[in-house]
């Protein structure tokens, strides 16, 4: 009887298989072709949003289509994860969307291939009738300038503050530390054992603000040699690592988990981080609301940080160019822009955005501290990666080169001097 | 109508062969539109300097010669792999093989203890991997218990020297209630008079299994090592999600290297890659293909 | 048979269970442990100690993971896409694996061997290729994309081939003298013998059509053609942290998995198996 069943069943599995493989060539053109619309003045722009459905983007869509009733918005969300991999993809592959937000980090190789379009043309100069350089601070609009091109409108921005125990602080009556030299003091004074520490990261994100905080960079500005082992970012790596010996700093490695579980737990009480970071402590670690505050990071010669977010951009191969920067300036918006925080709780992009009174607002979980005006700050003086084909090769070797010092597997010195000679190879291709 | 049987028995061979040749054809095309026309693509841009946006420079075998000659993050990546492949496949299979026995002596609750086993099967690696990293914490379990016993405590993660035999480990839990679900099918196939009819003429449970139960797998044992070994020399995910090839690249492995120039657009220098673990993985092959034919 | 069970027997039984219950428990541990996070408010996620039991437990995650994404459509989708593909995998892989393990033609071991190239190369590589092949189709952002390139595998050619190798050649050639064409032989004779291997190819390829995340992703772009993995993607925000609802959106995802397991075994593979010896 079983069998008979099966033999039913595969029968059917058969017939299913069959008509389906039957049914497909002739409904392919239906399925595959876009209605066209019988106005030939409306066209379609497609967006890709990478926030998730804690997005910024979706809310302003059905404004826009009211101020624009002939550009219709084809919506498509995507994750974090994944968009890099499919932007790889479809820009080389297929029908590149319109507008597209990126990771900044993203943007060396694309801008350095020319994949994306020149918003300064396509605006004529001007964001939302505001030159651009006026729209941004100096970091900003240098991190979306390539080789006098606008090759992204910078959505959200990402640069590192000191998060901090204000609480211990006040206990053990210590101040915020505004150099190196009062880091390392204050760090001393906070470590307890395996407790209060500082967050020791080895990578290019931690490791270049210390370098950029010596006045020093990653690579010339012709981005020919390398620098991250000139004297003065050997000088700021040793200071970095100088904690770790102080033992005033934890070595955070991959067996150290998420850096939320440090703070809960006590074992990190200052480390350097984006805006980002606020909204995981808001929903992982809502109990320590009062207790943490943010400064700029201590500074050596000068402050410092690398500069990042989110950019819009318009692929250099997209059809509808012009549509698809109306629809960023519409994103630009200040009003849009503040939707930014209130979405996605990300840091908006726009001076105007960050220092409106719906954004610069005093914030209950860090003490009811003004915490963007310290971003914008930081801001001012952050600097972008190297937009350079080969950054990716830079990038990890010189994260090795942190590793191994961090792990105290080789002196400053010599290991960055060994990352230099690979990344220069790299470089030299 | 004279040679009628000789032209029958060979139009009936001929007859055959096309009902065969009917059989495969559809995997048969499926495999030359979805596989072989990628790879031959693939393989051109391993020939070429390519980024997908920019046309492609034929530069003949220039990725490949870099890559064995100043890449010494590929050269690590490579020995790192064949480690963690020696590793996979000296253990997991053996365990697989084992919980198969031991689940198919006529268990009680015997769907249960299956699907425990299948569990880690099931469930994304992405969750396994993220629980597994946790168990490798600093004061995890594993530390924990390390202490509780008096040795101390292992960096599992953070040390260069152990953390791809961790990653090993890890992945062998994951994967070997595939090969116990395997090995507990073909178990099942064999048909129970021969154990009968073995234990009557007073062949032990070790002599059984030698005689009856391993020839049997034989076929079966064949497939999970081929299988194994090309799927763990293309070990990806757990690296992925827990040591993003650190510490200082020791458990960057083949794939996850070539990924990085994929998300990197180079498209050919990645598929050269992709062709010298091709080269790799065809060998390997041929030679089990071949010892299995004996 | 039951007139002496030794001491022996008993303690060879309690070993076996014992090793048995013990290894069970820690492969089933990180399952626990998702199905446990899932249902912790967020903030105890990261909890020091950790929290083996949620304290307090609540449905928040689940509430979160109906309300926010479109569970339903992408659950369909899913369900779908799995079910098609195991049945072309069920049919063509097993008719393809009897006619290299059991039939002579030329150049089969050629053959066969080309397509084990297939599995050799990986898939990063075949991406951007297999995706302008979709695109000169037409066939982005259509079912035809998630399902016609994965109605066959070559994995489960291979598999099945070596489980219909272990069945002796005598009742095949039985069957031929009754008279029974290939396919004939096929059908009512290969076919019920191999159900237990037929039946670990349907869980394995359900299993990874079901998991299959990458592939959807880059061929579906509008959400109504997402599966679960795809659209649960949604659910990780940059800015937040929600493990909870991610672990949620897992279990979710894993459960019909699993009952698809235990209703296969107890069905498909005892049963059959049972049956198929009988005849």
């Amino acid at each position: 009887m079983r069998t008979k069943k099966v033999l039913l069943g595969i029968v059917l599995i058969l017939y299913m298989v069959l008509s389906a493989c039957g049914a497909q060539p002739t409904a392919t053109p239906s399925t595959a072709q876009p209605t066209t619309a019988p106005n030939t003045e409306k066209v379609t722009i497609t967006v890709w949003d990478y926030y998730g459905e804690a997005t910024p983007i979706k809310p302003i869509i059905e404004g826009f289509q009211k101020e624009y009733p002939n550009i219709s918005v084809n919506y498509e969300a995507l994750d974090w994860d994944s968009t890099l991999e499919k932007l790889n993809v479809v820009m080389t592959g297929g029908t590149p969307p319109d507008v597209v937000t990126i990771d900044m980090t993203w943007l060396p190789k694309f801008a350095a291939l020319g994949a994306f379009a020149d918003l300064n043309q396509l605006s004529g100069g001007k964001l939302n009738n505001v030159a651009w350089k006026d729209a941004y601070t100096a970091g900003g609009l240098e991190s979306i300038t390539y080789q006098n091109q606008i090759v992204a409108a910078l959505y959200d921005f990402d640069v590192y503050a000191l998060y901090y125990r204000a609480d211990l602080f006040e206990k053990k009556g210590l101040s915020v530390p505004k150099t190196w030299a009062e880091l390392k003091e204050v760090s001393a004074k906070l470590a307890e054992g395996d407790k209060y520490k500082y967050q020791w990261l080895a990578e290019t994100f931690h490791g270049s603000q210390w370098i950029f905080e010596n006045g020093g960079s990653l690579l010339s500005a012709d981005h020919k040699s390398v620098t991250f082992n000139a004297p003065e970012a050997v000088e700021a790596i040793e200071t970095y690592a100088s904690l770790l010996t102080d033992k005033s700093a934890i070595y955070w490695g991959a067996d150290q988990g998420e850096r939320i579980q440090g703070l809960k737990d006590e074992r990190i009480a200052m480390f350097s981080d984006g805006p980002y970071n606020m909204g995981i402590m808001k929903s992982a670690a809502p109990e320590m609301a009062g207790k943490w505050r943010i400064a700029l990071h201590p500074a050596g010669k000068q402050s410092g940080s690398y500069l990042g977010g989110t950019g819009l951009v318009i692929p250099a191969s997209s059809k509808q160019q012009d549509a698809a920067w109306k629809f960023i300036e519409y994103a630009m918006r200040v009003e849009n822009q503040i939707g930014v925080y209130k979405y996605a709780g990300a840091a908006p992009a726009l001076t105007a955005a960050l220092q409106s009174p719906e954004v610069n607002i005093a914030d209950p979980y860090f003490g009811g501290q003004k915490v963007f005006e310290v971003f914008l700050e930081a801001m001012k003086t952050a600097q972008h990666f190297p937009y350079v084909r080969q950054w990716s090769d830079v990038d990890v070797a010189f994260s090795q080169a942190m590793e191994k010092v961090g792990l105290g597997q080789m002196a400053v010195k010599e290991a960055l001097d060994e990352a230099a000679q690979t990344a220069t190879e790299a470089l030299n291709k | 109508m004279t040679a009628g049987s000789v032209s029958k028995r060979s139009m009936q061979k001929i007859q055959n062969y096309l009902m065969a040749y009917a059989f495969i054809a559809v995997p048969v095309l499926s495999f030359v539109v979805f596989l072989l026309i990628p790879m031959v693509v693939s393989f051109w841009w391993s020939l070429n300097d390519y980024n997908g946006l920019q046309p492609a420079k034929f530069v003949g075998l220039q990725n490949y010669i870099e890559l064995f000659t100043k890449d010494k993050n590929f050269i690590n990546a490579l020995r790192n792999t064949t480690s963690f492949v020696l590793l996979g496949m000296g253990i997991g299979p053996t365990l697989g093989l084992l919980t198969a026995i031991l689940l198919n002596q006529k268990v009680r609750f015997l769907s249960i203890f299956r699907t425990a086993y299948y569990l880690p099967v099931m469930t994304s690696l992405v969750v396994v991997s993220t629980i597994w990293v946790m168990l490798y914490n600093q004061n995890g379990l594993f530390n924990t218990l390390l202490g509780s016993l008096g040795f101390e405590a292992v960096g599992w993660l953070s040390d260069p020297k152990i953390a791809l035999v961790s990653v090993a480990i890890a992945s062998i839990w994951q994967g070997f209630g595939f090969e116990t679900v395997i090995f507990l099918a073909a178990l099942q196939s064999i048909p129970r008079e021969q154990y009968e009819a073995a234990m009557i003429d007073g062949a032990s449970g070790v002599q059984q299994f030698f005689y009856i139960t391993l020839p049997a797998l034989r076929p079966v044992l064949a497939f999970v090592y081929i299988y194994g070994i090309i799927g763990s020399y293309q070990i990806f995910d757990q690296v992925f999600v827990m040591t993003s090839g650190g510490p200082m690249q020791s458990t960057s492995t083949i794939v996850y290297f070539l990924f990085g120039k994929f998300q990197d657009l180079r498209l050919g220098y990645a598929s050269a890659i992709a062709y010298v673990l091709f080269a790799i993985l065809v060998i390997f092959s041929f030679i089990a293909f071949k010892m299995e034919k004996e | 048979m039951k007139t002496q069970k030794p001491f022996r027997f008993y303690l060879g039984r309690f070993v076996l269970y014992a090793v048995l219950v013990v290894s069970s428990i820690t492969m089933i541990i990180p399952f626990y442990w998702a199905v446990s996070t899932s249902l912790k408010m967020e903030q105890f996620v990261f909890s020091n100690p950790p929290q083996w039991f949620p304290n307090p437990p609540t449905l928040q995650a689940y509430l979160s993971v109906f309300t926010r994404i479109n569970f339903g459509k992408y659950f369909l989708n899913s369900v779908f896409v799995a079910v098609i593909t195991t049945l072309g995998h069920v049919f063509f892989d097993t008719l393809a694996a009897y006619a290299f393990a059991k039939l002579t033609f030329p150049g089969r071991d050629k053959i066969f061997f080309v397509l084990l190239l297939g599995l050799m190369v990986p898939f990063q590589v075949n991406l951007i290729p297999l995706y302008r092949i979709m695109a000169t189709l037409g066939w982005t952002n259509t079912y035809l994309a998630l399902i016609v390139p994965n109605l066959t595998s070559i994995f489960g050619i291979f598999m099945m081939r070596q489980f219909l190798k272990s069945i002796p050649n005598d009742l095949l050639d039985a069957g031929r003298i009754d008279g029974c064409s290939e396919f004939g032989v096929f059908w009512r004779i290969v076919a019920p013998l191999a159900l237990p291997g037929i039946a670990t190819l349907i869980i394995l390829t359900f299993m990874g059509t079901w998991n299959d995340f990458l592939w959807p992703r880059l061929v579906t772009s509008s959400e109504a053609l997402f599966t679960l993995p795809v659209g649960l993607a949604q659910l990780q925000a940059k800015n937040t942290s929600n493990v909870a609802q991610i672990m949620a959106g897992t279990v979710l995802t894993a459960l019909p998995m699993i009952i698809v397991f235990l209703f296969m075994q107890r069905q498909f593979i005892e049963g059959m198996t049972a049956g198929a010896l009988k005849e």
